[in-house]
């Protein structure tokens, strides 16, 4: 019966693609498989069967699309600008409209309640630790186990940042609204005190507003849609005002520039004035609003978040703002995914856990323990497939780091 | 109920998930880079040579036609089943054995090109065939396509390459063809097996021979006015004696789509440019690069560029080799040409290809292997328009006949498949066709292997497609 929702794959997002295979080589799935139905390639063939008539949506339909990690390494190798990672969205988005089974239903509505309520992800957070110290551990699902493996251990735990405003450290050059994010908020509360202080050092005035929510990225690569356009309608309305809206997670400033597809003309706006803080920081770094470290702090293995490297193409921020903490960045041997991937890791554990095993042994050949990740789920997936002697943290909080280092040291020793 | 049984059959052997049954991914396995689609029956994943006899065996009982295939980026429908048939992917053959001291390896046919290269690099080796897919391809596909690339200018195509392969054949034997020997005794069978696009057997490994990577490299890019003053060039600088690693040609419509993509700084107004390289010693490099400029300067190249480092040098390649894929930003579909022709005829050819185009009403842009002829005229269109496949056929059609005609030849490098099948005996008299018939015969009596492909039906002279039994008169 074809396509239903406005979300559906496009004809001209199809149309765009010339099969000359050249994203093979690029996919995880088709590097694991070798299957021309597991690669970009082969998936667009499958919605363009759909979108032609020529097959139902199946359960074999159903199958190709929930193997896509939507790491869309495909985009970044794709010689026809075929934008693949949105067309993946729309197919989502029709499964979710057509084949709707209790089990996508329950995670639909379970994931919107504990993305958009920072109160309850923080209880979630509380009992998880808990369990994890006691028996209690067994009655959490393996897979959502396995996936939460490489959470933080926070030693001590910061206030939400929600609420507040810093003003710029000197001369003011714009405002920023942060995007607080839910995970973000929850777990990764040092990324966000790095965050803050580095912003408010390069001459930003910072916000986090309260009104704000998830930003949708998860719901949106599940096909939920209508989930999807809420949250961005939130946001909207929440972060405006400003110059700069900035996340510090990548899959959250990846999907943030693309408000424009789920909230029409103001998502636009906002999309116009996203940033990943990656970028921003680079960008101030080589200005010379932020400072270069001339200490030697030894080799750092960069692991590029793929809503980073392909959705966005950011490359080198991260690595000049490792650079200016004093450490020498090294590129692994691929830019493949780690497997973390949102949800997938706990919807295809098995490849999932490959892709980790994968990732983590690229890690260990640079020869490195720290390892710089700007993006959650990365950070913690990589951190699962690690020995705990390895540390992982966000290229803005190693930066942040070297910079409170060298002011202790000098207010210690005042020349 | 046939197909039932053939089916379970190969699930018994590989399990479910290595056995590709559903409507959609058979659908989705019909096409390769090309713009034909065909009927797959069903698709395997071996993972082993003797995975892959035990499926020739069965398919060979169940009297079912086998196509083998690796990424699927051949253009000539080589991978494109004619009649409902068992597709065997390649792709999970993937070991590599290098050894470094005779400078070979002994490869899957499922590796990727490129990857083979970027595995012996460490060694300082490489795999000289690049085609432009080279990313993506496999090389058993550049084995049944005997493929070349930009730097087969000077190293020669894949059968320069490949010292034995593995063979499984039409009764499931396997056989090794060739040997690690440069000048093996007996007929040379592996020389009929690379270039025979998957019509003789199953290629599940190959002996490759490994180039040394050249210790210094330029790469130039200049810019002309004129399409002839490119082709000059071309003839000019074979005629000083030089044989650059590669020599390509890229014409105006073309640097456009390419710079888009890569934006590497190709001079978009200029009406050809010529990508040219050259490698070796340093100092022969830097002497020869210096010989190129020349002859470019006098044949009035309006600018020259040389790569100030590798990182440059990938980038121009990057452009060129992405270029087909890249003109999908023109039009949904694109019929990408191959052919050759003598290189003192390059100018009057592309004329004439550019009229052709102008008469059937395609956008057409060009992109060659100048050094040794072989043209990729390459037609953009939307092939949900009414009858614009036709026109793009016929055009093709023509364009064959003019490089034939100009005392070129059907293919350079991509093979004949189901594309130039047709046009074979443009090339070939009926004597020619029949022994080729014979010889694919003689590996393959029951045409199991990708039946239809490179040799037009009635090739065979009284084509019955066995040998009349003796005692029976007709």
């Amino acid at each position: 019966m074809g396509w239903i929702t406005a979300q559906a794959p496009r004809p001209a997002e199809l149309n765009a693609c010339v099969d000359c295979g050249l994203c093979l080589p690029h996919c995880p799935t088709y590097r694991l498989t070798g299957d021309e139905t597991a690669s970009p390639r082969g998936r667009i063939a499958a919605m363009r069967a759909v979108a032609d008539g020529l097959v139902p949506i199946d359960d074999a339909f159903e199958d190709m699309m929930s193997f896509c990690l939507q790491c869309r390494a495909c985009e970044a190798a794709c010689p026809s600008l075929v934008p693949f990672g949105r067309a993946m969205e729309g197919a989502r988005a029709e499964l979710a409209a057509q084949r709707s089974d209790a089990g996508r239903r329950i995670r639909q509505v379970l994931l919107g309640r504990l993305v958009t309520s920072p109160g309850l992800l923080r209880l979630a957070t509380r009992s998880l630790g808990l369990a994890r110290r006691t028996a209690a551990i067994r009655i959490v699902p393996a897979a959502l186990r396995a996936s939460l493996a490489g959470m933080r251990s926070v030693s001590r735990p910061l206030p939400p940042v929600r609420g507040a405003t810093h003003g710029a450290q000197g001369k003011q050059i714009g405002s920023v609204a942060l995007l607080a994010g839910c995970v973000m908020d929850a777990w990764f509360g040092g990324v966000h005190e790095a965050t803050v202080e580095l912003l408010t050092r390069a001459g930003y005035r910072v916000v986090v507003p309260p009104g704000q929510t998830c930003c949708g990225a998860l719901a949106a690569h599940d096909g939920d849609a209508r989930g999807a356009r809420r949250l961005a309608a939130r946001n909207i309305r929440a972060l405006s005002g400003v110059d700069l809206v900035v996340s510090n997670a990548a899959g959250c400033s990846a999907h943030l520039k693309e408000y424009a597809e789920w909230a029409g003309d103001g998502g636009a706006i906002l999309a116009g004035r996203a940033r990943d803080v990656t970028e921003v920081i680079a960008g101030a770094i080589e200005d010379g609003r932020l400072p270069t470290m001339s200490i030697n702090r030894g080799v750092v293995a960069v692991q590029d978040p793929c809503h980073l490297r392909h959705a966005q193409r950011i490359v080198e921020a991260p690595r000049v703002i490792v650079s200016a903490a004093g450490y020498q960045p090294v590129d692994l041997a691929d830019d493949q995914c780690c497997g973390a991937a949102g949800l997938y890791s706990m919807l295809h554990p098995e490849t999932s856990h490959t892709l980790g095993e994968n990732k983590a042994a690229q890690i260990r050949a640079v020869g490195s323990t720290v390892v710089a990740s700007a993006n959650p789920g990365c950070e913690m997936q990589v951190r699962a497939h690690l020995d705990n002697w390895y540390r992982v943290a966000h290229p803005v909080e190693l930066y942040w780091e070297a910079i409170r280092e060298k002011e202790l040291r000098s207010r210690e020793n005042p020349e | 109920m046939r197909v039932v049984t053939f089916v379970r059959e190969l699930q018994d052997l590989l399990g479910e998930e290595r056995v590709l049954a559903d409507p959609l991914r058979r659908h989705v396995y019909g096409k390769d880079g090309g713009i034909r689609r065909g009927d797959v029956a069903v698709v395997t994943l071996p993972a082993t040579v003797g995975e892959v006899a035990e499926i020739v065996r069965i398919a060979s009982r169940h009297a079912i036609p086998v196509v083998p295939r690796g990424a699927g980026t051949g253009l000539a429908g080589g991978a494109v089943p004619t009649s409902p048939s068992l597709v065997v992917s390649l792709t999970r053959l993937t070991e590599i054995e290098v050894d470094v001291e005779s400078s070979t390896a002994w490869v899957g046919a499922g590796v990727l090109n490129l990857d083979l290269s970027k595995h012996t690099a460490a060694f300082g080796l490489h795999f000289a065939p690049d085609p432009s897919s080279q990313a993506a391809c496999t090389i058993g596909g550049n084995v049944a396509n005997n493929s070349g690339g930009p730097h087969c200018l000077a190293e020669g195509s894949t059968v320069n390459h490949v010292l034995a392969v593995e063979l499984v054949t039409a009764a499931g034997e396997v056989l090794m063809l060739g040997a690690d020997a440069p000048d093996p005794v007996g007929l040379d069978l592996r020389g009929i097996v690379v270039g025979s696009e998957g019509t003789l057997g199953i290629v599940t490994r190959v002996l490759v021979k490994l180039t040394p990577n050249p210790p210094a490299a330029r790469t130039l890019l200049a810019a002309f006015d004129r399409v002839e003053d490119a082709a000059a060039t071309v003839s000019g600088i074979i005629a000083e004696g030089i044989v650059p690693a590669a020599l390509e040609m890229m014409d105006q419509p073309m640097t456009i789509a390419v710079e888009r993509f890569v934006g590497a700084g190709f001079p978009t107004d200029a009406a050809a440019v010529l990508l040219a390289e050259v490698t070796g010693h340093p100092a022969a490099v830097a002497a020869e690069a210096e010989l190129v400029r020349a002859v470019a300067e006098s044949n009035h190249a309006t600018r020259i560029r040389v790569a100030a480092d590798q990182a440059e040098r990938d980038l121009l390649w990057k452009g060129r080799k992405a270029a087909f894929g890249a003109v999908a930003q023109l039009a949904p579909d694109y019929y990408l040409h191959d052919t050759v022709v003598p290189r003192t005829k390059l100018v009057e050819v592309l004329a004439q290809v550019y009229d052709i185009a102008d008469r059937y009403d395609l956008a057409i842009m060009n992109v060659f292997h100048a050094g040794d002829g072989n043209l990729h005229p390459l037609m953009a269109f939307d092939a949900s328009q009414e009858g614009v496949l036709d026109r793009v056929h016929a055009a093709a059609d023509e364009v064959a006949r003019v490089c034939v005609a100009a005392g070129g030849s059907l293919s350079g490098e991509h093979g004949i498949g189901l594309e130039k099948r047709d046009l074979m005996p443009l090339v070939f008299s009926e004597a020619d066709l029949d022994a080729q018939a014979r010889l694919v015969e003689a590996f393959d009596p029951d045409r199991l292997f990708n039946p239809d492909k490179v040799l037009p039906t009635g090739s065979r002279c009284f084509d019955m497609g066995r040998p009349v039994p003796e005692g029976i008169w007709i």
